[in-house]
């Protein structure tokens, strides 16, 4: 059972007695190290990366991990601290944008003769669309005050929706429809002009820094403590006199607030704004970010939001997402399998299954090997013989992969010795699947790692990579 | 508990740096690759953009993916060359779009075929002409993309939503398709391409003295709501004085469930649909007539056609997405090619100037005529094709447009 | 007034198929607490199962076999079938997370959401696929009444839906298993210690929300005729609203639910435009919320001290 309550070093003193010298060294160096300098360290890390002579893709991913820090920390107040389902954070994603767009193009002249328009600089148009959505913010909260959590989440999901849906037919020439608004102006001010991705990265990697300070102030201020009571149970906290409404409209404010800046960032860098970068999958992303990171603490939101998006990255380049099939493989073994003495049986047994298995079909029948792995690179040659991969491996590869689903389900079923030794065909049916099939159609398959590292990591730490594990009374 | 932290901390830095060493191991590998292009097969890679795993329209994507890659397979089979293809989702999505282009820009691929949409092209234009890289899109027609002067490599194999639109209206106004003063009914589905269409037909309809009906549904809908809105758009406005119902859609299925349900209800009117509607299994309404930019593949007797049907039987229907993919994949190919032949080295630079000299003669191509790029990028010549649907549901070409 | 009738009949039968996958939401979230997200695509397997019995028998233009033998086969194999996913899928990913917090099944269920979206896109491809309804159920057998026309296939929906309904409200109030799930709804950990073997349960529930979304894809497709990977986003996410705003927990609401949302898009979409008809729709749900913010049939959230 749980602990109740949040109390994980009592609780673990009994194991900090006995550990290794490594580890306590570690351990004490963390607790020395307070939070300051370690947003200092982060804030050098920030700019010593975008000094590595990066490529155009790698800025890029890097410019995105930090915009998707940022977005998880907004999302972070509403749901982490205020405790607060709302789906329709999006919306306000767009908000920033779409202000930002307006008022740096055409939008307000004429879009069809692409002339006129209002054409302000960076410094005053920001602060425009934050107090703008601070009050859609509020109008929210103040809708949010009658509703309790779910019922929040379909209100709040339907308000996301609704601006997708409004921004993309409205007429064109107000809001530029489906094509969008483009050539905006960047950030430009003091005489300069920030028109790289690289700029924008240092722009964001500010904006982070500046914002993880501010939050962390907040957080340990009233209004941080009000928040977290309003979570935990707001009937005590307003026997208590917090404000509850109060506080929850705030929390809807602020959170609107950081989405619309980065609402504006991501506008400038992108340089067009379009209905299709605010829908129902953005949002998924958004939220996969701050749950894996976990809920509830800035670390989280921020490492959640790198996390994701450098994975997101690797999953689209085959020979990276074929490192990450097996990478997760091995991590699952390495983290499910105890004692060590059973792992150096299953590792040898996997291996040797497989060499067996290709050599047994190879002489039965050749075309039934006569293809080759779909993995590029080392990895494919390594697998030459390992794996049983037809010539024309299409259908085969489809039987095999229902085989590998049920496979995977019979494994979680079964206990014990009888599920060590279900493991072993299991593993070697997912590698051939991999390589037969998955690798064939590489887009589809990174959609269905995200999905299958989501369960994985959330069944495994339901409370996200750095949150801390609670108990809700519900 | 804390050392625990520490360890994921450290993972976050090592995704980090393992980013930064796969990506310069792939820019390494670039500058590798590209100084020891074999002379005797002509190896390269190219990457296409569309949605096909992701997004509102993987059908169309993954029938725009399946074509390029069967155009890669034929072209390597029958020219002796080792062409790869790369796959980059781009979702319909612009930002991922330009994510995803960044990659292709950071890799070794020599030219794009794609982005398929038009909002992608917006975006991500402008990124390739800085990286002096061609993209040659199957589907991009909106008109702005080759007047807007930003996408200075960008070509398409199709022509844009100017050309068609004003066409299909001067065919209904030309053969009467409806009597003087009845109404006619254009539907759009809420996509830039649908709007485009519509926004250029109707003055010329309403030119002709017809009341014209603007109505709209959300094109992506999908199931029981798709259904609903077919339903309540024939209920309510469909009437007895519409005679004609323009349907400028991306998805042939609509169509047909469009049509299925005017059968329901006992309504009749003569269906017209534009390109994106063009989809021999799946829009059969019979009396239909259907615009396209190519010739039937499935029922024409060259031996290039036959091939390209055998080669994608095994994926399903196909609509009209695919055959111009194929094209544009070919040309790029081609262009490839023929700077090997020429002696040189692939690059971009090279490859983008051969495309801009393209010229596929009719007998090469299956678009029915020659195939040449004019200077900003457009088709040269505007290839149109009608199609009427006989009473046994199969598409017969009408040689007068 | 033929408007008026048409639409009502439309909005019918959508509403029944939304009120069937709500059920099997409301009922979900009754026993877990959980708001599962992947139920629309359990919804969209059925209709897949659907298809490919019509395949398997010679097609829709071919049926080797009679056509109400074939529809009865659809349902039993699409039920039963996706049902036994459920409680796989309760099993394999959300059995672990019974204490965790709550939103942390949620980006479970998103997961198995986009497994089941494209593990389909990946065995079966993604074009869009048609029952094609109309070549073994002709339009001919209806009923047309004053231009109104209904169709058998709608009738067979609605009277389908309406059995089930009634049958899902006897096995919840007269039966054993109803009392427990109840009883697991209202106190899990009370249940467990007066002897109700709770994880039963909750795979039964399972079982019986997913049958009942695989039947209402079965249905769908043979009413809408459209299937492609992506129907139960959409599906799922009207079917929450339905069973949010009768009432989430409980199921003469997800019921009532789901027929006034079908109703309010029908109408809306006639009536009004179908361009705005997805705002319509959400600013009535909006309003209803507002009015009554547990919902028409749900329980004013007990707050514990």
């Amino acid at each position: 059972m749980a602990p109740i309550g949040v109390d994980e070093w009592v609780a673990r003193s009994g194991d900090r007695r006995e550990e290794s010298r490594w580890r306590a060294l570690l351990t004490r160096v963390d607790e020395r190290v307070g939070w300051w300098p370690r947003l200092g360290i982060l804030a050098l890390v920030g700019f010593i990366y975008g000094h590595l002579g990066l490529n155009v893709n790698e800025q890029d991913v890097a410019f995105n991990a930090v915009l998707y820090a940022i977005l998880a920390l907004g999302l972070n107040i509403v749901v982490g601290w205020a405790g607060l389902l709302d789906l329709g954070y999006i919306a306000f994603f767009g908000l920033g944008a779409y202000g930002y767009a307006l008022f740096s193009s055409h939008a307000f002249g004429s879009l069809v003769l692409d002339t006129g328009g209002v054409h302000l600089p960076a410094v005053a148009t920001i602060p425009i669309v934050l107090v703008a959505a601070g009050i859609v913010g509020v109008a929210v909260g103040l809708v949010a005050l009658r509703l309790s959590g779910d019922y929040l989440a379909i209100v709040t999901l339907f308000l996301g929706q609704a601006f997708a849906e409004v921004v993309n037919n409205v007429d064109p020439s107000v809001l530029g429809g489906s094509n969008g608004l483009f050539a905006l102006d960047r950030f430009h001010s003091f005489g300069g002009q920030i028109t790289s991705t690289l700029g924008y990265y240092y722009v964001a990697v500010i904006v982070l820094i500046v914002l993880m300070a501010a939050l962390h102030m907040l957080d340990r201020s009233r209004t941080g403590r009000a928040w977290r009571a309003v979570r935990d149970d707001p009937l005590a906290a307003q026997v208590m006199t917090i404000p509850v409404n109060a506080v929850k409209v705030m929390a809807f404010s602020f959170g609107a607030i950081v989405a619309a800046l980065a609402g504006t960032i991501f506008a400038a860098q992108q340089d067009s704004v379009f209905a299709t970068n605010f829908s129902a999958n953005v949002l998924i992303l958004i939220y996969a970010c701050l749950v894996l990171g976990g809920a509830g603490g800035i670390a989280g939101a921020v490492l959640g939001g790198i996390v994701v998006t450098v994975a997101q990255d690797l999953l689209t380049s085959p020979l990276d997402s074929a490192y990450l099939f097996y990478g997760l493989i091995l991590i699952v073994l390495f983290a499910r399998v105890r004692p060590w003495r059973y792992l150096a049986a299953v590792i040898p047994a996997i291996v040797g299954l497989g060499f067996a298995a290709h050599a047994i079909v190879g002489a039965i029948s050749h075309t039934a090997v006569a293809g080759s792995p779909g993995s590029v690179g080392w990895i494919g040659s390594a697998l030459r013989h390992y794996v049983i991969v037809p010539a024309n491996s299409l259908t085969y590869g489809n039987i095999l992969y229902v085989v590998m689903i049920v496979a995977l389900i019979a494994v979680v079923q079964l206990k014990g010795v009888r599920r060590l030794i279900a493991v072993v065909p299991t593993v070697y049916i997912a590698i051939c699947c991999w390589e037969a099939r998955l690798t064939v159609d590489p887009g589809i398959t990174a959609q269905i790692m995200i999905g299958a590292i989501l369960i994985v990591i959330m069944g495994a730490r339901p409370q996200g990579l750095l949150g801390t594990r609670r108990v809700e009374i519900v | 508990m804390k050392v625990r932290r520490l360890f994921i901390g450290a993972l976050g830095v090592m995704a980090l740096a393992s980013v930064t060493v796969f990506g310069a191991s792939s820019s390494a590998a670039s500058a590798g690759s590209s100084a020891k292009a074999a002379k005797a097969a002509c190896k390269g890679s190219i990457a296409i953009e569309a949605p096909f795993a992701t997004g509102p329209a993987i059908p169309q994507g993954l029938e725009q993916l399946h074509f390029a890659e069967l155009a890669v397979a034929m072209f390597n089979k029958a020219n002796g060359t080792s062409f790869t293809l790369g796959q980059d989702d781009t979702g319909l999505n612009p930002a991922l779009a330009t994510t995803r282009t960044n990659a292709i820009i950071a890799s070794k691929a020599l030219a794009v075929v794609g982005p398929s949409g038009s909002q992608e092209v917006e975006a991500v234009g402008p990124l390739l002409a800085a990286a002096g890289m061609a993209a040659v899109s199957p589907s991009a027609t909106l008109p702005a993309l080759t007047t807007s002067g930003a996408n200075k490599t960008f070509f398409r194999v199709v022509p844009d939503d100017n050309v068609q639109g004003p066409d299909d209206a001067h065919y209904i106004i030309k053969h009467k398709l409806a009597p003087a003063g009845s109404t006619i009914l254009i539907i759009d589905d809420q996509e830039a391409y649908s709007q485009g269409i519509t926004a250029v037909m109707i003055p010329i309809l309403q030119a002709a003295g017809f009341t014209v009906n603007h109505q709209s549904y959300n094109g992506a809908d999908t199931g029981a709501t798709l259904n609903s809105d077919m339903s309540s758009l024939v209920t309510s406005q469909v009437t007895a004085t519409t005679k004609v119902i323009i349907l400028p859609w991306q998805s042939g299925g609509n169509a047909e469930l469009f049509a299925q349900t005017l059968a329901q209800q006992g309504k009749t009117a003569t269906l017209f649909g534009t390109d994106g509607t063009n989809s021999p299994s799946q829009f059969v309404a019979p009396g239909t007539y259907v615009s396209a930019f190519g010739p039937d593949i499935s029922t024409n007797k060259s031996a290039l056609d036959k091939s390209l049907v055998k080669g994608v039987a095994k994926y399903g229907p196909y609509g009209p997405f695919g055959v111009p993919t194929w094209e544009a994949t070919t040309i790029v190919l081609d262009a490839i090619d023929s700077v090997c032949k020429a002696g040189k080295t692939p690059s971009r630079a090279n490859v983008l100037a051969a495309v801009r000299k393209t010229n596929i003669p009719a007998s090469q191509s299956d678009l029915g005529l020659p195939v040449k790029f004019a200077p900003n990028g457009n088709l040269a010549g505007s290839p149109g094709f009608l199609f009427h649907i006989n009473a046994k549901g199969k598409y017969v070409e009408i040689p007068d447009k | 007034m033929q408007i008026f009738i048409q639409t009502l009949v439309s909005g019918i039968v959508t509403g029944c198929l939304y009120a069937l996958i709500a059920l099997g939401y409301s009922m979900v979230y009754g026993v877990l607490k959980l708001l599962n997200f992947a139920h629309g695509d359990l919804y969209m397997i059925g209709a897949f199962v659907g298809y490919f019995s019509i395949q398997w028998f010679g097609g829709a233009a071919a049926l080797v076999i009679p056509v109400p033998l074939l529809v009865i086969f659809m349902f039993l194999v699409a039920g039963l079938g996706v049902g036994a996913l459920g409680v796989a899928i309760e099993r394999f990913a959300y059995r672990p997370l019974r204490n965790a917090p709550r939103i942390a099944p949620l980006i479970t269920a998103l997961g198995i959401s986009f497994i089941l979206e494209d593990s389909v896109l990946l065995l079966f491809g993604g074009f869009q696929r048609s029952y094609d309804t109309p070549a073994f159920i002709p339009f001919t057998q209806a009923i047309h009444i004053d231009g109104v026309n209904i169709d058998s296939v709608q009738i067979m929906v609605v009277v389908v839906s309406v059995a089930m309904m009634y049958g899902l409200t006897q096995l919840v109030n007269r039966t054993l298993f109803g009392k427990s799930m109840r009883a697991v709804a209202s106190d899990r950990e009370a249940a467990e210690m007066l002897g109700i073997n709770v994880d039963r349960t909750i795979a039964l529930t399972f079982f019986i929300g997913s049958a009942m979304a695989g039947v209402a894809g079965v249905m769908a497709g043979l009413a809408n005729e459209q299937i492609t990977n992506i129907i139960g986003f959409l599906a799922g996410l009207k079917a929450f609203t339905a069973a949010v705003v009768g009432g989430i927990g409980s199921i003469p609401g997800a019921m009532i639910g789901g027929l006034v949302i079908g109703l309010c898009e029908a109408f809306s979409s006639s009536y009004v435009s179908s361009q705005y008809s997805d705002l319509i729709v959400f600013a009535i749900l909006i309003a209803t919320m507002l009015i009554r913010p547990q919902g028409v049939f749900g329980q004013p959230p007990l707050q514990k001290v």
